[in-house]
């Protein structure tokens, strides 16, 4: 998906930097101090959003310690092996969480470039390299992969409007339900 | 790919000589983009104040006329995804009608663009095709940037509308809702322009930019050739269906019957309109523009990012006037030209490759690098690009 936050909030802060804000009444304090805020606030999720998983297993390894010291410390402590028993119980989930995170977003967004790059150089040297019968081969498995993941790029996009015929997408939740973690 | 996997941002002059070697294609298409590329490591696009378009104007005029002139009433016109519009009033001693006040229009390029084309081209095909469809008339250009800061041309501002005042639209006309009334005032003329431009006499007309194809499948290559050199100027992740689709076309490039203008863009959005009479003043947008096969604007105007269904449950229409089997026949009526189906075919999958091209490659790399006066809308108009690689796809499955 070439479309990403990254260019969508750049462009954002350069409409309303550039051409918005000049154009905002100077004598309207409240819209001015609100495009300012709108700008700042959209150059402070473009410094965060790459960082925010990271940050968020950080935090959650950090919890993850804190939980397992708090057992420790209340083990044994009269009236709080119930609720020790739950976080004991909750940690151990959040625990299986982090280890299934240790990939990040970027590692998988580079992963996806990485592939997509491959897998055209390949196509385009079977092109000239193969007959015509393993050249329809591989057409095939490009339009059956094309298939599947245009589909969730449609309904991704789908809130845009651009679709003729919007109810013959299903909706993005659907098509990313069983998909983990 | 490239031997060479060059830094898109800052290309080497190895990079650039690689992609003219691999992708041969029409002497002007070949000189700017190979400008663009030289042009790219340079600043984005920072606004430009009117007095600066104003003073460039008056300097290119000054060259052109003889006589005083004054220029007024300059102000920006929005509308369209790749080119800034100022309008503005001329006050000059015409040649040939004497002293006027003529209302115009500057269209400049900013840094980069989402379809990156030649002023000369534009100017000399609006010029050609006056007094054959309804056209603005053009005066003046600036090729090179030597008066303005980007190259521009003008012309005289056309009276009219692109939707109906109680139509939806979104950005640059694309799905644009005709409402039955409308459609059957305006099909009749869309087909009839359409059929005007393809039987026009070229050859006599002054059009020194442009190459002529051979007969055979040069046309076919050389359209396939400048956009797969756009996608590996500009592109950034890549797209294995778009890998897929280009030795597709090689592979059933189609034979040119007859070499015809075709303007490349034809469709709703692109033409003005008397919201009264339903009269069409002016076609728009000539800037990619070629002489070439008349199937690749029969087919363009048939992509669904530019048409809609008719009412309750009705067919798809062609730019949202009529169904396709109609268009194509009133069309073969117009013209005397016949209608290749399989041309047809091969010509869909053609604009969409272009249209992903331009959507997905450069509009985000010139998004990114902040190379135009509307960067925001260039990112929103990259979200269409999936619905045409499917639309790509399912052409490709149904076969040649």
């Amino acid at each position: 998906m070439q479309m990403r936050a990254e260019v969508q909030i750049r462009s954002m802060i350069k409409a309303l930097s550039e051409v918005v804000l000049p154009a905002v009444d100077a004598g309207n304090q409240l819209a001015q101090e609100q495009t300012r805020l709108t700008i700042g606030m959209l150059n402070l999720m473009a410094q965060q959003l790459p960082l925010q998983f990271r940050f968020d297993c950080d935090e959650l390894a950090r919890l993850l310690e804190f939980s397992r010291q708090l057992c420790e410390q209340t083990q044994g402590g009269p009236g709080c092996e119930a609720a020790r028993a739950e976080l004991a119980q909750g940690s151990e989930h959040a625990a299986e969480v982090l280890q299934r995170a240790a990939a990040g977003p970027s590692q998988v967004e580079q992963a996806v470039r990485e592939l997509r790059r491959l897998s055209g150089v390949l196509i385009g040297v079977c092109s000239s390299a193969m007959n015509l019968e393993g050249q329809d081969r591989v057409a095939r498995l490009v339009l059956a992969m094309s298939k599947a993941q245009l589909l969730r790029d449609r309904a991704w996009l789908l809130p845009q409007g651009w679709e003729p015929d919007p109810q013959a997408l299903p909706p993005i939740t659907e098509l990313l339900r069983d998909t983990k973690p | 790919m490239l031997a060479i996997d060059g830094n898109k941002d800052r290309p080497s002059p190895a990079f650039i000589a690689e992609l003219r070697r691999r992708f041969p294609t029409e002497v002007e298409v070949d000189r700017v983009l190979t400008r663009k590329l030289q042009w790219r490591a340079g600043p984005g696009y920072r606004p430009l104040p009117l007095a600066t378009l104003i003073e460039g104007v008056a300097r290119l005029l000054r060259t052109q006329l003889q006589t005083p002139f004054a220029i007024s009433d300059a102000r920006w016109l929005a509308g369209g995804a790749s080119k800034l519009q100022m309008a503005f009033m001329l006050e000059w001693h015409r040649p040939g009608a004497g002293e006027q006040r003529t209302p115009m229009v500057l269209r400049m390029e900013p840094a980069e663009s989402i379809v990156e084309t030649s002023r000369m081209r534009e100017f000399q095909l609006i010029k050609a095709l006056l007094g054959t469809v309804p056209v603005p008339p053009v005066f003046w250009c600036d090729a090179e940037a030597e008066y303005l800061p980007y190259p521009a041309l003008i012309y005289g501002f056309a009276r009219g509308v692109t939707k109906p005042a109680t139509s939806s639209s979104g950005v640059s006309g694309l799905g644009t809702h005709l409402p039955p009334e409308l459609r059957a005032r305006l099909a009749p003329q869309f087909v009839e322009h359409l059929a005007r431009i393809h039987t026009f006499d070229f050859r006599k007309a002054e059009l020194s930019a442009f190459d002529v194809p051979s007969p055979g499948t040069q046309c076919a290559q050389w359209g396939v050739n400048w956009w797969e050199r756009v996608w590996e100027e500009d592109s950034d992740e890549d797209v294995p269906l778009l890998r897929l689709a280009a030795s597709w076309l090689r592979r059933h490039a189609p034979a040119l019957d007859r070499a015809s203008i075709v303007h490349a863009d034809f469709r709703v959005g692109n033409f003005l309109f008397e919201e009264d009479s339903g009269v069409i003043t002016a076609w728009l947008d000539w800037e990619l523009g070629r002489i070439g096969d008349r199937h690749q604007d029969l087919a363009w105007t048939t992509s669904r990012a530019f048409g809609h269904y008719a009412e309750a449950g009705g067919p798809f229409l062609v730019c949202g006037l009529l169904d396709e089997a109609q268009f194509f026949a009133a069309y073969e009526r117009a013209s005397g030209l016949s209608v290749v189906p399989r041309t047809v075919h091969w010509y869909k999958v053609y604009n969409a490759y272009m249209m992903a091209v331009l959507l997905l490659g450069t509009g985000y790399r010139i998004a990114r690098n902040g190379k135009t006066h509307q960067d925001v809308l260039v990112t929103w108009l990259m979200g269409i690009g999936y619905m045409l690689l499917d639309e790509m796809r399912e052409l490709i499955e149904r076969g040649a």
